[in-house]
């Protein structure tokens, strides 16, 4: 009686059955997300790329910008050795040596959420469920998921590789390699991920897991190339660095480590997803509280336990980002004239010494860095709305103020706390590295002056949640555009007033001047005015349950 | 006894951009009353409540809740209301019990005893994280937040949609003892016979508006029952009847539908014929229902509760 039983198996292609229907299903729902995120990456990095040979027009600026650029904390930051002895050649091997290590790292957030969106994320709201239930096998979705991410990294690849045809110094081949090292970075965190999502409980756990890898990749390039050695070879990013695109080294074979650590990690994927339960992750989940703790007693309470993993991140991506920063200050001597010109007009307007001047820039981009925890804290908010939890609050004896107004106060508080967290770890490490204990003070004020920006920023997302909350993408698009005002305002000749809509370009220039305390004043006033309309707006519209 | 009413709406309007949601909805509970809320998916049974417990604004119409404005005053009119959404979602990291305990805080705190009584009766582990409970266990912990609260009133929106007809059950005993301590409960649903065994007064939403509403023995008089008689000899005349419908007669035995209106005079046409056997029917609240909606049942090939195509 083997004729009817073999109706029930699942088909020549056995536990990948049904893989290209979900793959088209899959390429369908995410073609915003990879739109946007593509279109995104290539446009800023051709933006750059037209920019660049206006910079260092001269063979000798680049020789001058190589010298200086050559110290270990310079190098962290950037990429290899090997590039800085190439500088002269062309502006493309200065545009690829200070690119990939943070463009790629973005290409690896890009992979690393688009995989969980397309597994961990699907299965929690039981999606995946109904997909599985047809005859698909047990392995299609994530075999879709993956090769979905395949073709959107080959895509981001060829899109990149066309963005920098036209640089000087890169020929069809070099922008071909450029490319495809972001097609390597892609893959490889897109296959992390999707053994993540086997073990995490669920999907943020599974974000989580992959954003620890790139931590761990960023960490290990700038380490490696710091003090020019192997550690560089451990990090996936190190790989599209290691291929001196653009310099007469270049070489391809790097990019083969990546291929080989993708095709590993599939299959352990493959292998892994067969062995667990669907919905449930291999790290098993411990039974909780029959009873709430007394202190879960209020919607802000709620809140902030419900935000707790957020909270969690900010403080330690905080705290190693300040690390980070802090321990590159002591070189800022050796570094000055390879900084972009923002920071010599700095210089030359102000009296303060270079590492005061330097403290202001990192302070900045520890701001620009704790707003995000802010916004993802408001995001929150939409989530619990839009998934329908929030429902059982609205129809307590909760005003709107309190529900969904307690996640303004939890934003503000993950931002300011994330800013505040990496202040004293850029100034423990920052004064240690300079070799002076009142830096401590110092570093921490300017990260402390930042907050009221930091303030502003996360007010206006929550307004703009109150007043427009399906336009998701709209409570983003003041912090992009603040930060590249703020990151890219020279390169990209942004007019003054352009640049002043920023509220980071207000901020006391504390330490190389003496702290101001009206901007401050004013921007506390502006971020109570917008906190004000966006708690009117939250009275007055609907909620939006399922 | 002065009766008060709980919950009140006239011409209530909703609009989703260019979809009316709720059209002129005029609704109306008593305290102490347990009210069915009947109507499909998408007639607007939510969207009713949801403006009741002040979540979303009335575009046009009034409603009231005990008395007082449910936009306005919604987090104090809260304190003396209980609400069980029809798709419960937890959070995935609080365990049952947790959220229940929250729930019950923030209107003031939880009477201990009956939460465990209430655990164990729905027959609910606590322990669990809200990811990992069913359709059902998460209705469950809705609902047992709500009974365990002492409030005046109950919103239950389809709360039975996913339980099993054990809990179903115990959901329906938990109602009639807070009916019995004089709770006012809104019961939305489209599970006929628990709308039958609870409620005394029904409405049926159709496209946002009420279309009928009133007990349900003042609904059946409006209504058609079906008679089956066995008579002495013809009876004359009854085809004719302007309240008899689908008359069938084979030999002395007819079966025919009465409006409720014209019943006794039918009867004694019946009378004069002679009943050698007689059975009348009271329509069910399911053919009731269906009524209502025989245009619609119609349009898509199937029979209305009259047996007729209409």
């Amino acid at each position: 009686m083997s004729a009817p039983s073999s109706t029930l198996r699942e088909g020549a292609l056995g536990t990948l059955a049904g893989t290209g229907k979900l793959l088209r299903f899959q390429a369908r729902r995410t073609r915003v997300y990879l739109t946007g995120w593509i279109v995104g990456l290539v446009g800023f990095n051709g933006v750059i790329a037209l920019s660049f040979p206006d910079l260092y027009p001269a063979p000798e600026d680049r020789a001058q910008l190589a010298l200086s650029s050559n110290t270990p904390a310079m190098r962290s930051m950037t990429g290899p050795v090997e590039y800085l002895d190439a500088y002269t050649d062309s502006a493309a091997v200065v545009f690829a040596h200070q690119m990939i290590l943070w463009v790629g790292a973005v290409v690896a957030v890009m992979f690393i959420m688009l995989v969980t969106r397309l597994t961990r994320s699907d299965e929690e709201t039981s999606r995946l469920e109904v997909i599985r239930s047809n005859p698909v096998g047990r392995r299609a979705d994530l075999a879709a998921a993956l090769l979905l991410a395949c073709f959107a990294a080959v895509a981001l690849g060829a899109l990149m590789a066309l963005s920098v045809i036209g640089l000087d110094g890169f020929d069809a081949g070099d922008a071909a390699l450029y490319g495809l090292l972001y097609t390597a970075i892609g893959i490889v965190f897109a296959a992390i991920t999707a053994v993540a999502a086997q073990f995490a409980g669920y999907a943020s756990t599974s974000n989580g897991l992959g954003f620890a890898a790139l931590g761990f990749a960023v960490l290990t390039a700038a380490v490696g190339n710091a003090q020019d050695d192997w550690t560089v070879w451990l990090s996936p990013i190190g790989w599209g660095q290691l291929t001196f695109v653009g310099t007469p080294d270049q070489r391809w074979w790097p990019l083969a480590a990546a291929a080989l650590i993708a095709v590993a990690a599939i299959a352990l994927a493959f292998a892994l997803v067969a062995r667990r339960d669907f919905g449930q992750g291999l790290m098993p989940a411990n039974p909780g509280r029959a009873e709430a703790k007394p202190g879960l007693r209020s919607v802000g309470a709620l809140t902030f336990r419900l935000v707790r993993g957020t909270l969690w991140s900010a403080l330690i991506t905080m705290v190693l980002l300040g690390a980070a920063y802090g321990s590159v200050l002591g070189s800022v001597d050796d570094m000055l004239s390879g900084m972009s010109d923002l920071e010599r007009s700095i210089l030359a307007e102000s009296g303060g010494s270079l590492e005061e001047n330097f403290a202001i820039t990192i302070a900045k981009m520890n701001a620009f860095v704790a707003t995000v925890f802010g916004l993802l804290v408001i995001g929150r908010a939409r989530t619990e709305e839009t998934g329908g939890r929030g429902e059982l609050l609205a129809a307590a004896p909760v005003s709107r103020s309190a529900w969904p107004g307690s996640y303004l106060p939890a934003a503000l508080f993950a931002a300011a706390a994330g800013a505040l967290a990496g202040g004293v770890s850029l100034g423990a490490i920052g004064s240690a590295s300079v070799g002076d204990g009142a830096f401590f003070g110092k570093l921490l004020g300017a990260a402390a002056a930042q907050i009221p920006a930091v303030w502003v920023m996360t007010a206006l997302a929550f307004a703009l949640f109150a007043w427009l909350p399906r336009a998701g993408w709209l409570r983003w698009l003041p912090w992009v555009y603040a930060f590249v005002a703020g990151l890219f305002g020279d390169l990209l000749d942004l007019p003054g007033a352009a640049r002043n809509a920023s509220p980071y370009e207000h901020t006391p220039q504390y330490p190389a001047h003496d702290m101001e305390w009206l901007p401050l004043i004013a921007l506390l006033a502006v971020a109570a005015a917008i906190t004000a309309i966006g708690y009117i707006g939250v009275k007055r519209r609907n909620l939006q349950f399922g | 006894m002065l009766m008060t009413t709980v919950i009140r709406t006239e011409k209530l309007v909703k609009r989703f951009g260019h979809v009316t949601a709720l059209d002129e909805l005029d609704l109306s509970v008593d305290e102490g009353q347990t009210h069915g809320f009947l109507g499909p998916n998408g007639a607007g049974k939510s969207t009713t409540i949801r403006v009741l417990l002040g979540m979303l604004r009335a575009d046009g119409g009034t409603a009231r809740l005990f008395g007082a404005d449910p936009w306005n005053d919604a987090a104090e009119l809260h304190r003396r209301l209980a609400y069980v959404p029809g798709d419960v979602a937890l959070w995935p990291g609080l365990t049952g019990g947790e959220t229940i305990d929250v729930l019950g805080r923030l209107r003031g705190g939880i009477d201990r005893r009956k939460r465990d009584e209430l655990l164990e009766r729905f027959d609910l582990d606590p322990r669990k994280k809200g990811r990992s409970y069913s359709k059902g266990n998460r209705q469950k912990v809705a609902l047992v937040a709500a009974f365990a609260a002492d409030v005046d009133l109950l919103l239950l929106d389809e709360p039975t949609s996913g339980l099993d007809p054990l809990m179903a059950a115990v959901f329906n005993e938990c109602v009639r003892e807070a009916a019995a301590r004089g709770t006012t409960v809104l019961l939305s649903s489209h599970v006929m016979s628990e709308v039958e065994q609870l409620c005394e007064r029904v409405s049926i939403i159709r496209k946002g508006a009420i279309v009928e509403s009133g007990t349900l023995a003042e609904m059946r008089h409006f209504t058609r029952s079906q008679v089956h008689a066995v008579l002495k000899k013809p009876a004359r005349g009854l085809d004719d009847h302007e309240g008899v419908h689908d008359y069938a007669a084979e030999g002395l035995e007819v079966r025919f539908q009465v409006d409720g209106t014209a019943l006794d005079d039918v009867l004694a046409q019946l009378a004069v014929a002679g009943i050698a056997s007689l059975t009348c029917e009271p329509p069910s609240l399911e053919q009731m229902f269906l009524r209502y909606y025989g245009d619609e049942l119609a349009a898509k090939g199937v029979d209305n509760g009259d047996g007729r195509r209409s």
